[in-house]
């Protein structure tokens, strides 16, 4: 900065010229703002405008159909992500929270260090590359499945998972730990009834906003079920229909009929991941008014 | 656990055998689970470099430099990918910085106390948007739109430089790049926003009571005390917008050759592996996933070195878990 | 942070149970809300495993019909993924489907790949064709174009619609003056082998510049996935041109043009002109492959630019029974489906040779 920090503020009678220049960054950085939540709208006004012409009870509850014919729904996918997903937060959600109990209850800090930057680093692989790693794993040589497309899912999440439990635990005051100590309550099952359940709203923000995350992930997808048969399947050994996929593949079509069916999956996709998004966010925040954060 | 009720004998003697079990059991288990975080990320960077030897042998270190992808001749190089990949996410992060740490003054200095809980909510939601449906908007919505209005007033206006020469398409660098901005900028804005509340009250106030108008406070204290915090923050949109497959696979058009123009199609490291992948065989698979270690490398140094930015500055004690949140 | 409150873990406990039952209603009324209404496709009838294949896109209406059609009559269920010729050669030589679909024939390189785990057999199983498509404000519907002409505007000399080598095969055309955009598919596509083949027959310099194959280097043009991208895409660009599977040409209603046959004529593209270019090419490669793009100049009416399409099947294989009764079902019954979607029948001696072949299945 110049030689005079405050040079700036001496008063050198340019008063007027520095209110109007901050009158002119706060148009601007408002202006920036606008500009954001303006794309949001946008975006969300054409799913919601372009999609709920298709959106109706058959289109909810019958299967897509085959090549060509745009007379189904997205049942199938509904069904098929909703397995996915379940099955991917089913691995990830416990692996996770037990990550983060072992980093802030059991390792020594030359442990826990490594670990968290493991799962920095797990958290930065982009997801078309897990996909080639479950690929690699349990694909190739094999055949597609839910339940691959689950675990690739599942290591999306994992990162997230722990590292919000990790937060939230850490938040958990440690004169309850003491004080279950003291009363002669073994270790493990202080963590488990009492710092698990204080650290509960915590815990559930983070396993909402990891399913938010993989419910719409679509690389994985491409590589692990993709090639699914007809019908509402329900078998994870097999490849099953997806929502992000159907998406996917109905968006590269040039049939108008497939791209209004695209607008109102995606529709469906958008609820979702959004109400699962505020229900975390109001989560965390009653969580983090409670443990006085 | 050194202390208390474990060291006195009698207490400890009576503990019954679900405790004796449990407490070895819990650590067992949760220690199980941190093995198991790193045997996935060795076992991810084991299956990429296995699957992409075939290419690393053939071609070696000069896949990277050659601008090349036949699958007749055989002869596959990464130049295209990783200049596809380089332009786009430099644009991206170009006007996504900027606008982020606007709308983050907005929103920690400028805005009403009523209206920046929403606005950021609002701003948080645009990251929740799943890609594919950002790739969907934009083949449908933002390429037409580019390539009727934006780019032919940019060919106007600049189309005397070679990034701006070309027929304006909806597809290529130009709406990849826009869509990028559109993804980095609520991640970047999200982490700068965590910084610029750590700044401490008194500086600001201090600052006030110097004469500084709200701009100039905020320039004298608010930004530099968060200048390694928004590089962090930077970077971590970066490396968002490095690793997205989906939607700019969806709108970039998958061509294989470097272009000058910004309308041309091109092609990204991350989209071309999502759009060939299921495709190819044998020596060029094996080139995808060498484009993948490229990429992987790529993407955990740049997340890597962002995390250690924010965490390294002056932000110590910042609440990363709102932050990871609205981040992911 | 030390203020801290405890008589919210009652309320977290409850609030926690509460939202598990609410997602686990969810969930659970979506899975019986919708298998209650399945609809007709699936025979969920069968105890068999469905038989899993992937790859043409040029197939893949054809194809539809026979899964729904198959389906009822032998309770066998047909799973197809329309991901690209290459797709299906690649997934069918890892052997993660039961049979790949491919409308360019197996080189030598790949049957060695596919036949690592086991020898594979390939079958011609329906006869299409690669056409150009266009889309162009104020050109003629028909225009007349012939491989040289292609060549030329794939290999980037011919880039507008009012180039002289296009106005000399249309004279008295009005043509404007709009930049041609050439697109091609981006994947593993049996239909870019079917082209490039055509052109490499026809223009030696596309041959030695970009080849035949699944997937080329173009030098020029716009690339997109499947054919129903491609037709997207040409669909949105003015002046655009491409080449998609004949069914796809036909029922997106893109202008399609006449392309000269080795004969002179310009024949319309459409099962009777691909009929008359399979009539006229009688030789069976050792592995059934069959090239009809070198078609003599005593093929009338015959469509330059015609391809089959095959099914590759390992011989080796746990469903050989159902693999068997599919094909065949394929190579007869199902021909009956084929004109109606734009698929010329089968000619007597292909069928024979897929009869021979069928029956190495699972010996």
């Amino acid at each position: 900065m110049s030689a005079n920090p405050h040079a700036l503020l001496l008063d050198r009678g340019n008063l007027k010229r520095r209110n109007r220049f901050n009158r002119a960054v706060s148009v601007a950085s408002t202006s920036a703002a606008l500009l954001a939540v303006a794309v949001l709208l946008i975006v969300v006004g054409s799913v919601l405008l372009k999609g709920v012409g298709a959106l109706s009870w058959h289109f909810l509850t019958t299967p897509s159909g085959l090549f060509g014919d745009t007379s189904g729904g997205i049942a199938n996918a509904i069904v098929g992500s909703a397995i996915i997903v379940a099955i991917a937060a089913a691995m990830a959600i416990p692996v996770g929270i037990l990550i983060a109990i072992y980093t802030t209850e059991f390792a020594p800090p030359a442990i826990a260090h490594p670990v968290r930057f493991v799962l920095d680093i797990l958290n930065g692989v982009p997801t078309i590359i897990t996909g080639i790693f479950v690929f690699g794993l349990l694909v190739e040589g094999n055949k597609q499945s839910g339940f691959a497309a689950s675990v690739a899912l599942a290591i999306v999440m994992l990162p997230i998972v722990a590292r919000t439990a990790q937060e939230v635990l850490g938040l958990v005051p440690k004169t309850l730990k003491e004080a279950s100590h003291a009363l002669g309550i073994a270790p493990w099952r202080a963590t488990v009834r009492i710092t698990i359940p204080t650290a509960a709203g915590g815990l559930i923000t983070g396993s909402l906003l990891a399913i938010a995350r993989v419910a719409g992930e679509t690389a994985p997808i491409i590589l692990l079920s993709s090639i699914v048969g007809q019908g509402v399947l329900t078998d994870p050994s097999q490849a099953l229909a997806s929502i992000p996929y159907f998406i996917f593949t109905s968006s590269e079509t040039p049939s108008a009929e497939a791209h209004t069916q695209a607008w109102a999956a995606a529709l469906v996709l958008i609820a979702f991941v959004l109400v699962l998004n505020i229900v975390a966010r109001a989560f965390y925040a009653r969580s983090r008014k409670r443990m006085g954060g | 656990m050194e202390a208390g009720a474990l060291s006195n004998p009698v207490l400890r003697a009576r503990r019954n055998l679900t405790d004796r079990i449990g407490d070895p059991l819990l650590r067992g288990l949760s220690g199980l689970a941190a093995a198991l975080a790193v045997v996935v990320i060795a076992g991810i960077v084991y299956e990429v470099i296995h699957l992409a030897w075939p290419a690393i042998q053939e071609f070696g270190v000069g896949f990277v430099t050659t601008n090349d992808w036949n699958p007749v001749s055989k002869r596959f190089g990464a130049a295209p990918f990783l200049y596809g990949t380089v332009v786009t996410s430099f644009i991206a992060i170009l006007f996504a910085a900027p606008l982020s740490i606007a709308i983050s003054i907005y929103l920690t200095e400028m805005a009403p106390q009523r209206v920046r809980r929403p606005v950021a909510t609002l701003i948080d939601m645009l990251a929740a948007i799943p890609t594919v449906i950002l790739g969907l908007w934009g083949i449908l919505v933002l390429g037409p739109f580019m390539k009727d209005t934006i780019e032919p007033v940019l060919q106007s206006v600049f189309g005397f430089l070679p990034i701006f020469s070309g027929d304006p398409s909806a597809f290529g660098y130009l709406t990849a790049a826009t869509i990028l901005t559109i993804m980095a900028t609520p991640i970047i804005t999200s982490v700068t926003r965590e910084v610029f509340e750590t700044v401490p009250g008194d500086l600001k106030e201090a600052s006030y009571a110097l004469g500084a108008t709200r701009w100039e406070m905020v320039r004298q204290v608010v930004l530099p005390y968060s200048r390694s915090g928004i590089v962090g923050a930077t970077i971590l949109g970066l490396g968002r917008a490095i690793g997205e497959a989906i939607a700019v696979a969806q709108v970039i058009g998958g061509a294989t050759l470097i272009n000058a123009s910004l309308f041309h199609t091109g092609g990204t490291l991350a989209a071309q592996i999502a759009a060939q992948f299921q495709n190819s065989a044998g020596l060029q698979k094996a080139s995808l996933a060498y484009l993948g270690l490229i990429l992987l490398i790529f993407a955990v140094i740049v997340n890597v070195v962002a995390r250690l930015i924010v965490q390294r500055g002056k932000i110590k004690d910042i609440d990363v878990t709102e932050t990871e949140a609205a981040a992911l | 942070m030390t203020r801290h409150r405890f008589k919210e873990i009652c309320v977290s406990k409850r609030l926690l149970g509460a939202l598990i039952a609410a997602l686990a209603l969810t969930f659970a009324i979506a899975a019986c809300g919708s298998s209650s209404s399945d609809s007709s496709s699936s025979s969920s009838g069968g105890a068999n495993s469905p038989l899993v294949g992937a790859g043409s896109t040029l197939v893949a209406p054809l194809m539809s019909k026979w899964q729904s059609d198959f389906s009822s009559k032998s309770e066998i269920t047909v799973t197809y993924g329309a991901i690209g010729s290459g797709g299906g050669i690649e997934q069918i030589t890892s052997r993660t489907v039961d049979f790949g679909a491919s409308d360019a024939p197996l080189t030598a390189e790949q049957f060695e790949e596919a036949d690592a785990q086991g020898e594979v057999e390939q079958i011609p199983w329906a006869l299409s064709g690669t056409v150009p498509a266009y889309n162009v404000k104020g050109a003629p519907k028909n225009l007349k174009l012939n491989g040289e002409v292609l060549a030329g505007i794939y290999l980037g000399k011919i880039t507008s619609w009012d180039d002289p080598a296009i106005a000399k095969l249309n004279p008295g055309a009005s043509l404007p003056s709009t930049k041609i955009t050439p697109v091609y598919r981006s994947d593993g596509s049996g239909d870019t082998y079917a082209f490039t083949n055509y052109l490499s027959t026809i223009n030696p310099e596309f041959k030695s510049t970009v080849g035949t194959s699944t997937q080329v280097k173009f030098p020029t043009g716009v690339g997109a996935e499947k054919n129903d991208g491609v037709a997207a895409a040409i669909g949105q660009t003015d002046g655009a041109i491409g080449y998609v599977g004949l069914a796809y040409a036909i029922s997106s209603e893109l202008s399609m043009p006449l392309v000269e046959n080795s004969a002179g004529e310009f024949p319309e593209p459409g099962v009777k002109s691909v009929e008359a270019a399979a009539a006229a090419v009688s030789k069976i490669g050792p592995n059934n492959e069959i090239s009809l793009a070198d078609l003599p100049a005593s093929a009338k009416g015959a469509y330059p630019i015609s391809t089959y399409t095959y099914v590759i099947v390992p011989l080796e294989t746990e469903k050989a029974d159902e693999m068997k009764k599919f094909i065949t079902y394929a190579i007869g019954e199902g021909q009956s489906y084929g004109p109606d979607l734009d698929f010329a029948p089968l000619p007597k001696q292909v069928v024979a040779a897929g009869k021979t072949a069928i029956a190495k299945i699972g010996s």
